[in-house]
């Protein structure tokens, strides 16, 4: 595609990938358990989470906590402490089932019955390009009224379906729509 | 060919004007009857604050105006049957004798000749000479005594087309032109459009919320009031949106924050200082004093006018302040040395060493270093995060907002003034990481508007310091003790440049009593 940057900061730009703006902001829209799972709270708190119904052991099993249910009770219980490779599996099981379950009702807030959300387009800082260099890269809104797509790549974690879904959208922007693939932060609320 | 007649009936139609009584009357003979705005509102057909309006100046026009002079004529006649009925403790013949010529026209002794003849419950202007005239032949009002009619022509015909006489107009002039000249208070925006001016089309979003929660809830005016707080913010957030249109900067709500603004914990606060004053004075001169405790009205309204950065902060470093662009500093306060008779800028800090204060700090802080004040050193900027900054981003707002609340308070609607206040104090606390407002997370502003109101009061202690009172107090965002004559200093009162006594007392041992 024309639009694509091919050697993004060859010149000194710095942004990051849109997608990677709008994860991260739905990431923060998501409200995850704050105290870090390797502190014993940030521990508990996501174990608790993830077995406090069937359902929610299932979704973790799928996620790829694959212990057996006395192990869980072991760690529940403080009887035992998850080795590191395993925390990494209990953090990555957490934020997959959390997002699958915030996932639907964020995307209710961010359609608003398809009146859409304003999304803020903060460009790439130019900062470290010299003078001759710059281009005139304008701060950008647009109202993005279906959430569907963007939020069911974010939750499954695709980040290549979530570039596409980004990036179908930011099209609107108008012909100039390359200029906004990397920026530094994008900005909108649920 | 034309239709005469329709150009008859035409002209039959097209009567004057009833004359209204002047704007103080109409509301002082609507309370003589103990009705509210919205009862006479709803038989009238239209909002209660729309009688409001009439009752401080506007007129009606049209059918609804004829509506409203039979209300008041009714009104005045009721009022003055109520007094002498209280005077005179005997059955009051004029309510009797109104009453039956609503149902008889022929007990007035002159109506009894003709058919056609009405008698009318408001006078209304005589299509011979103008005056009130209380009755009306086949529709036109005129009188029936030709002693009474001041025209030139004693006509008594029932004939429709009537020669109005060149003479009468003048005099029937006279009547709206006094009505206008009270309502000259309230003036009317006009804008140029193409070559001529016209009333500029800006709806009142704040007028019309009210008047809208008000039908809503029939008149009640706590549920309306609840009703309206209750929508503050959403409400605010329109305005703002409203107030920007054909501004040349957008209003940009969701900027990267550098991590000074960001909170530590769910729970902690940002790093930033604010400078809220918490002083107190530390010791008065022997004796009893007054103290008036002061309050400023509207503190954080007044202070949406302050230099605000539009985009996203920029870092920088070095000792310089640039007055172009606003934002967030990290600076070494200087030294206060008076800190017994005025409060130091920067609050009151109990930890040494930098501190990340914001633009209006840091530009009291310069101001005061100036040669015109030379109170302090100038502060030491080591960084800063600016944007370009202008005064006039929320300038539309604070004025529509203050507009409506000096309106409000003229027309003494506690509904309108309470809303207003809901409006810009819930603005202002939840502009930042709130999650009662999420279309706007601008922390930055937060801080900068918290500390320019903290900014007016330390001027405001200034200038009572300056003309000689004795300032024993400066809390909060708007309170401030004082001694001595403060009236002379600051005007009472309820606008925003005014002050309002919050508390009087008294401090000290009376010398005689003390030896």
């Amino acid at each position: 595609m024309p639009e694509r940057n091919i050697e993004f900061g060859k010149y000194g730009a710095r942004g990051i990938k849109g997608y990677e703006a709008v994860a991260r902001q739905l990431d923060a829209l998501a409200g995850y358990i704050a105290t870090p799972v390797t502190a014993r709270r940030g521990l508990q708190a996501r174990l608790h989470y993830l077995t406090r119904s069937d359902h929610a052991r299932a979704a973790a099993r799928a996620a790829g906590l694959t212990v057996t249910d006395r192990t869980l009770r072991a760690w529940l219980e403080g009887r035992r402490a998850p080795s590191r490779r395993n925390l990494r599996r209990i953090e990555q099981a957490y934020r997959t089932v959390r997002r699958e379950n915030v996932a639907r009702y964020l995307v209710a807030r961010l359609n608003r019955d398809g009146r859409g959300t304003r999304v803020e387009i903060h460009p790439l800082n130019q900062s470290g390009v010299s003078r001759p260099r710059q281009r005139v890269v304008d701060f950008r809104a647009l109202n993005v009224r279906r959430w569907d797509r963007i939020v069911a790549a974010w939750a499954a974690g695709d980040d290549q379906k979530l570039d596409d879904a980004w990036a179908d959208q930011i099209v609107d922007l108008g012909s100039q729509w390359g200029q906004y693939e990397y920026v530094t932060n994008v900005g909108f609320a649920a | 060919m034309t239709d005469f007649g329709a150009i008859d009936a035409l002209l039959a139609g097209a009567r004057k004007e009833v004359a209204l009584p002047p704007a103080e009357e109409r509301r002082a003979l609507r309370e003589g009857l103990n009705l509210s705005r919205a009862q006479l509102a709803k038989v009238l057909g239209v909002s209660p604050s729309t009688v409001g309006g009439w009752e401080s100046g506007r007129d009606p026009s049209g059918e609804v105006r004829e509506k409203y002079a039979y209300f008041l004529e009714g009104a005045r006649t009721k009022l003055a049957a109520e007094a002498t009925e209280a005077a005179e403790e005997t059955p009051a013949k004029e309510i009797s004798a109104e009453k039956q010529n609503d149902d008889h026209a022929d007990v007035e002794p002159a109506a009894g000749e003709d058919d056609d003849v009405d008698t009318l419950a408001t006078p209304q202007p005589c299509v011979l000479c103008g005056q009130p005239a209380r009755h009306q032949v086949a529709g036109f009002p005129q009188h029936l005594d030709p002693t009474e009619c001041q025209a030139a022509e004693p006509a008594q015909t029932s004939e429709p087309a009537v020669p109005v006489t060149p003479a009468a107009r003048p005099e029937s002039r006279r009547a709206p032109t006094t009505g206008r000249r009270g309502q000259a208070g309230r003036g009317v925006k006009v804008v140029p459009v193409g070559r001529r001016m016209q009333p500029a089309d800006s709806p009142d979003l704040i007028a019309s919320a009210v008047a809208a929660a008000l039908d809503e809830h029939a008149g009640d005016v706590e549920a309306a009031t609840a009703a309206l707080v209750k929508r503050a913010i959403p409400d605010a957030m329109a305005l703002l949106d409203h107030s920007r249109k054909g501004g040349r900067y957008d209003v940009i709500a969701h900027p990267w924050l550098p991590d000074v603004l960001r909170k530590q914990s769910s729970r902690g606060a940002d790093q930033i200082w604010e400078a809220r004053p918490n002083w107190a004075r530390p010791e008065l001169p022997a004796g009893e004093h007054e103290v008036t405790a002061l309050d400023i009205n509207g503190a954080y309204l007044s202070a949406l006018k302050t230099h605000l950065p539009i985009g996203q902060l920029e870092h920088s470093t070095g000792n310089e302040h640039n007055p172009r662009r606003a934002g967030v500093h990290l600076i070494t306060p200087p030294a206060w040395d008076h800190e017994d008779h005025l409060p130091n800028p920067i609050g009151s800090r109990d930890e040494p060493g930098p501190l990340w204060v914001t633009e209006p700090t840091l530009r009291l802080l310069l101001r005061l270093a100036g040669p015109k004040y030379g109170l302090c050193d100038p502060p030491q900027i080591h960084e800063s995060w600016t944007s370009g900054a202008t005064e006039g981003l929320l300038e539309k707002f604070r004025v529509a907002l203050k507009d409506a609340r000096d309106r409000a308070i003229g027309e003494g609607d506690e509904v309108t003034l309470e809303y207003v206040k809901a409006m810009y104090s819930k603005f202002v606390s939840t502009l930042g990481e709130s999650n009662y407002n999420r279309e706007l997370y601008r922390t930055d502003w937060m801080h900068l508007i918290r500390s320019q109101a903290f900014a007016n009061l330390w001027w405001k202690a200034h200038r009572a310091y300056d003309e000689g009172l004795l300032v024993v107090r400066a809390m909060g965002t708007d309170e401030l003790h004082v001694i001595g004559d403060w009236r002379a200093v600051f005007a009472e009162g309820r606008g925003v440049a005014e002050v309002k006594v919050k508390d009087a007392y008294r401090v000290g041992v009376a010398r005689d009593e003390s030896t």
